[in-house]
């Protein structure tokens, strides 16, 4: 009965539905201060958590959303294209 | 979303509109001798087609001279209509004219190509006539089409409704095991005319109707369209479809949108595997589709593997509107399989942060014609597939598989079929089809976005960066995250930029932990009860989960993929939805879901939220202090002719 029930594999759970209402402040919870909506700005809020692991390992763990927010903010400011990786990172972490 | 103007039929000139219509007049004696001889001698496959070509001539019959001049008028308008091959491919048809059809019928066909015979209604041929909610001449014009087209596929050049290709595309798909054959047809929602579902000769006779006769067909069934044009001959009409296509999208906090995806926008497609866990449900882990959609104004090409935001995940999923999964229902098909369309962050997130499960991302080597194919399969099934889950037979991996083979000709003819998402990973990978190369190096493949690390794979590391720093009495991550909250945010203050930063991830990790909780407690409430006795909170939510998988309830009249009017509705009817459900309204759902929890439940859930906040703050001041810059966010690109996702 295990192994048949195992191939409940890919059946969703309905309550991803409570988890997304629940996990609201995941991503955004304490960025909320920033009222920007712009692309770019989604791009950074959704690299908070890789920034994080960047930060608190020294570089050792580099996630894809915080070089796609990297990528981002270097293609849009000049400021950003002189900062070096780390400091980005905090500054991501500082929104 | 921006609006887009109604589609537009471009057939490329219709050079066969333009040819000389064949003859028309009383039957020719030697055209009809050879079809009889043909019916002697059994076969006529060996005849040259052009020396055949369609001719319609009325069986006398006692019409009066108006009748049998509508009826010529009929003939030589459809005939002129047809595809030459479809024409070329009929020889002497003869019509017979009735007043004793039975029932909703005003048509039948007999025979095959040179000894057709058709016998219609003589109703179709008052003018002034109205049968079946449709002006008589309509009517007969698409009743005359389907019967030639019943001739047309009985016929040597025809046998469409054989035609293993057609039968994908039709919906009549492929068993995982090869030797079951087909499923029966479960594209039910949107259908032109449900009698099409009823064996693959309607389908074709239906689908030729329209391809013939409504200019909208190529856009609103492009892939059908884009077959039927490749069989005849001519050029694919779905070409001139303006707009792209269009696919219900579930973007952050529930907002729904129609996004128009132009597949030109789409750099590759990756099969987006969820690895298992130890529950029994996810053990062999979750297949999907992930699509490389570039960013505006980013040409198509390798740099569009980062604009993570634009990406967009197809992932097929039962549809269960219950707190409690029924394992019963699920092997019993009670369940709908639905497309939904997910934006990539919020796949990454509810995986690696709420379940805990890391994702891999493979490219599938597809050239560019291919991943067009496959993007209208997917807008296709969506709008139309109502499909049953079935544990073992129907799951993500069968429907995922069955995508590919559907969308991808060349991939029906490998051996992918298999009914676990590890199996289709492993035979995608074997045939060479998935590129697992992107894995070798462990690093580039986290750095670019190949895979996605649970948020567990850290918290050892966190954890250890917090013990180097701070004198926490507590030896282990599970003693920390069970903690009560305030006896955590005591040391908030304490910690350096790194602790801090490993802080966050390990508070968030407790914020799982109680909302996993929650969510137990919540279901433990009302396992017993039927769904009536949910509160309308929860009730709510799950009828919005279900719209996303089934948009065509949205979408009112017409068939296919929604055209622009369509659109527009939609979108009206989704802007009444989303003040409900939207970002807008999140903290108002989540304050009623709070509601219903155990006091003790909710006092930690508050805790955590204050901790996240607290240590928000000492992230900025340490910031700050530390004289680094504060962050300007960059502003959006000018918008360009955006037709895709918004991020």
């Amino acid at each position: 009965m295990f192994r048949r029930l195992a191939l409940l594999a890919c059946l969703s759970l309905p309550l991803p539905v409570l988890a997304a209402s629940f996990a609201g402040t995941t991503a955004g919870g304490l960025s909320a201060s920033s009222g920007s909506t712009s692309a770019a700005a989604k791009v950074v809020r959704a690299a908070r958590d890789d920034a994080a692991a960047y930060v608190a390992s020294d570089g050792r763990i580099r996630g894809a959303r915080l070089e796609a927010a990297l990528r981002s903010l270097r293609e849009s400011g000049d400021a950003a294209r002189r900062a070096s990786d780390m400091e980005l990172a905090r500054a991501i972490l500082a929104q | 979303m921006q609006p887009v103007g109604p589609a537009t039929w471009n057939w490329p000139a219709p050079s066969w509109r333009n040819e000389s219509r064949p003859a028309l007049g009383p039957v020719i004696g030697s055209a009809r001798k050879r079809g009889l001889l043909c019916a002697w001698a059994l076969s006529c496959a060996g005849l040259p087609g052009n020396a055949m070509a369609l001719h319609l001539s009325t069986r006398a019959s006692g019409l009066g001279p108006e009748q049998v001049g509508a009826a010529e008028a009929l003939y030589a308008d459809v005939t002129a209509r047809l595809p030459p091959r479809w024409r070329d491919a009929l020889g002497e048809v003869i019509v017979e004219w009735r007043r004793d059809m039975r029932g909703e019928v005003v048509g039948r066909s007999r025979g095959t190509r040179q000894h057709g015979r058709l016998v219609l209604d003589l109703r179709l041929l008052d003018p002034s006539a109205s049968l079946a909610g449709q002006p008589a001449d309509a009517l007969a014009r698409r009743t005359l089409v389907h019967e030639l087209a019943h001739l047309y596929d009985r016929s040597a050049q025809g046998g469409l409704s054989r035609d293993p290709r057609l039968l994908d595309l039709a919906g009549w798909q492929r068993r995982p095991w090869r030797w079951v054959g087909r499923g029966t047809n479960a594209m039910r929602d949107r259908s032109p005319d449900l009698y099409e579902l009823t064996r693959p000769a309607e389908f074709v006779a239906v689908n030729l109707e329209d391809f013939v006769l409504d200019p909208q067909y190529a856009c609103r069934r492009p892939q059908l369209a884009g077959y039927f044009a490749a069989r005849f001959g001519l050029p694919d009409p779905a070409l001139a479809c303006r707009s792209g296509l269009p696919l219900l999208d579930a973007g952050e906090g529930g907002r729904l949108s129609v996004m128009q995806l132009d597949p030109e926008r789409v750099a590759g497609i990756d099969y987006l595997f969820a690895e298992g866990n130890d529950t029994p449900m996810s053990h062999w882990g979750h297949a999907m589709l992930r699509l490389v959609i570039c960013a505006p104004g980013r040409p198509r090409g390798p740099d569009c593997r980062l604009d993570l935001a634009w990406h967009r995940v197809i992932s097929f999923r039962a549809f269960v509107d219950d707190v409690q999964v029924s394992s019963w229902r699920g092997l019993t098909g009670r369940y709908p399989s639905r497309l939904y369309v997910l934006p990539l962050d919020r796949v990454v997130d509810d995986y690696t942060r709420t379940e805990l499960r890391g994702l891999r991302s493979l490219p599938l080597r597809l050239d560019h014609g291919e991943i067009t194919g496959l993007l209208l399969r997917a807008a296709q099934l969506q709008w139309s597939y109502d499909g049953r889950y079935f544990f073992l037979s129907n799951n993500c991996a069968v429907e995922t598989w069955k995508l590919l083979h559907d969308g991808v000709p060349r991939l029906a003819a490998l051996p992918l079929g298999g009914i676990t998402p590890t199996g289709l990973l492993r035979r995608l990978t074997r045939t060479g089809v998935a590129d697992a190369s992107v894995l070798d190096d462990p690093r580039q493949a986290r750095k670019l976005g190949y895979v996605f690390d649970a948020a567990s794979a850290h918290y050892q590391a966190m954890f250890d960066v917090v013990r180097g720093t701070l004198a926490v009495p507590q030896h282990t991550v599970v003693q920390w995250l069970d903690l009560p909250p305030e006896r955590r945010a005591r040391w908030i203050g304490q910690a350096d930029i790194k602790a801090s930063a490993a802080l966050l991830l390990l508070e968030e990790a407790a914020q799982r932990r109680a909302e996993l909780q929650a969510r137990s407690a919540l279901k433990r409430r009302w396992l017993s009860g039927s769904r009536k006795e949910l509160p309308p909170a929860l009730r709510a939510l799950f009828d919005e989960e279900g719209l996303a998988g089934r948009p065509a309830e949205l979408a009112g009249g017409g068939y296919g993929l929604p055209q622009a009017d369509e659109v527009t509705r939609i979108e009206a009817a989704l802007d009444v939805r989303n003040a409900t459900f939207g970002d807008a309204a999140e903290a108002s759902w989540r304050r009623q879901l709070e509601a219903l929890l155990p006091e003790a439940e909710r006092a930690r859930l508050h805790g955590i939220d204050a901790n996240l906040d607290a240590i928000g703050q000492r992230l900025r001041h340490l910031h700050e202090a530390a004289g680094g810059p504060p962050l300007v966010m960059p502003a959006d690109q000018p918008a360009k002719a955006t037709i895709g996702p918004s991020p």
